[in-house]
């Protein structure tokens, strides 16, 4: 019986070539960019794609890339389609029931946006948030209701900046530009995608430290592997440790963006 | 317009992609027909029952349920199978479906279904008579199939199998769920990464329906010929 089993699984495993972990897998979504995308040659590339094969070298492993619907990404991984995934990938309590996470290797931030003139004395204010409090005093700082930034503004700045409140990010922007208020807060892509690079966003800048405090902008993303596999988790935040501190992540950040997308 | 230009020959591997995908499992469905409509017609009790509860189970679960299933829930099935049997030395065993292969078998194991029933009403609709006669004149078993059922079975059956094939080429959408990168998929790709789903999904929707009128003509062309020799039909 035990022999028949073994005639049977080897024959199996040799139309299935992968048999053992020689090679990696990893996942990614091909639909978010810039964080992960398909190019027009079917090729994948992105901030996740550049990461993943960077972890890879630092870890000394050989890796294949697939390209994965973002509905049956966990599904997929579970299954032992592929090891990890790579998708920029929010850790989120539900999810982490099901999967592992790596550390935080990207946390898309919340910044200030403001002009270059304020945005010098924020500079010259010191580090971190308390050079934004010090700067931003006695100004008037733009809010969108529901946007995560709300609530952590108006909790970390308090009484020493007027608000005004605003309908949408646009309106906000509009009135930046009009100098009705010196600074607003919102997600950094967004702001650099429908603002900064544009004509209108001439003469400003992100400012200050990035917002990220978990408690008000959550945890940020990770690399999901299979619960069982704490040996490649082991070895990938080893690596991830390992480009944050030789400067390669910095070099991946700067073909992307203008901000550290690592958060703080 | 100048990104559909970009994505063109990816969205083309898509399309050609589907094609293919449709038509291996168009294949599966016209073989698991046939059996299923056999096994009805003059199968056994055994034969009869499984039968039954394929066109059953199948044409009553989702079709996007079946694919998941068969994709992500088989080989976990199977690979925590064979390593609780095989011990340490099968510790890491993986079992692997290539994406092509698991969507064109879960989409002809389902349109199976719905062509076993096709078949079943065709070869219902072959008259005894024409049985009878043959087996006078001294036919039996696969060449009474081969020369007098199947011919005539298939007149009637054309129109139904037509219908299996066009739902099953707008099924074939659902399996880019499974990392097939098939016309749906390319075009989800497409409208993503250039921010233009209208474009995209416009372009892919003219692909379905160019499949879909080919389809059309080359049914009418076989219905065609199926009856030649008959009154001429609509």
């Amino acid at each position: 019986m035990k022999r028949i089993f073994t005639a049977v699984v080897t024959t199996l495993a040799l139309t299935a070539p992968a048999f053992g972990q020689d090679v990696v897998r990893v996942a990614t979504e091909g639909a978010y960019p810039p964080f992960n995308y398909v190019d027009a040659n079917g090729e994948l590339g992105g901030f996740d794609v550049d990461i993943a094969k960077a972890l890879c070298a630092a870890a000394d492993l050989t890796c294949e890339l697939v390209a994965q619907d973002w509905d049956g990404i966990i599904p997929g991984l579970l299954a032992e389609r592929y090891d990890m995934i790579v998708a920029s990938m929010t850790m989120t309590e539900e999810r982490a029931q099901v999967v592992d996470f790596s550390d935080k290797y990207a946390q898309v931030p919340q910044h200030f946006v403001m002009s270059d003139a304020l945005g010098a004395s924020v500079d010259a204010s010191g580090d971190g948030i308390d050079a934004l409090k010090t700067a931003l005093n006695g100004k008037v700082i733009g809010l969108v209701a529901a946007t995560a930034a709300e609530p952590y503004v108006r909790d970390t700045f308090g009484n020493s900046v007027t608000y005004r409140s605003y309908q949408k990010m646009e309106d906000a922007l509009q009135d930046l530009v009009a100098g009705r208020i010196d600074a607003y807060a919102d997600g950094a892509i967004p702001i650099t995608e429908s603002f900064l690079s544009t004509p209108d966003g001439n003469g400003f800048r992100l400012a200050g430290a990035a917002l990220s405090d978990p408690s008000y902008f959550g945890l940020g993303n990770g690399i999901a592997f299979r619960q069982a596999d704490d040996a490649l988790r082991e070895k990938i935040n080893a690596a991830l440790a390992q480009i944050i501190a030789d400067g390669t992540y910095a070099k991946i950040n700067d073909q992307y963006f203008t901000f550290n997308v690592y958060g703080e | 317009m100048t990104s559909l230009i970009q994505y063109g020959p990816l969205l083309l591997q898509g399309f050609a992609m589907t094609l293919l995908v449709s038509l291996a499992a168009f294949g599966v469905a016209i073989v698991l027909g046939l059996l299923g409509a056999w096994a009805k017609i003059s199968g056994g009790r055994i034969a009869r029952s499984i039968a039954g509860t394929y066109t059953v189970v199948i044409r009553g679960v989702p079709e996007l349920v079946l694919i998941l299933l068969i994709y992500y829930g088989l080989p976990s099935v199977v690979q925590n199978g064979v390593r609780y049997l095989g011990g340490e030395a099968f510790a890491r065993f993986r079992l692997d479906f290539d994406p092509f292969t698991a969507g064109a078998l879960t989409l002809g194991l389902i349109y199976g279904a719905f062509a076993t029933e096709v078949f079943r009403g065709a070869l219902q609709s072959v008259p005894r008579g024409q049985i009878e006669a043959g087996r006078a004149y001294g036919f039996h078993g696969w060449r009474l199939a081969r020369q007098i059922v199947l011919p005539q079975m298939l007149r009637f059956a054309i129109s139904g199998l037509g219908n299996v094939w066009l739902v099953l080429v707008k099924a074939t959408a659902l399996i880019s769920a499974i990392q097939l990168t098939e016309l749906m998929r390319t075009a989800e790709l497409g409208a993503a990464n250039t921010r233009e789903p209208f474009t995209f999904y416009l372009a892919a929707a003219a692909m379905y329906l160019a499949i879909t009128i080919a389809s059309l003509l080359a049914l009418r062309a076989a219905e065609r010929w199926a009856f030649r020799g008959e009154r001429a039909v609509a």
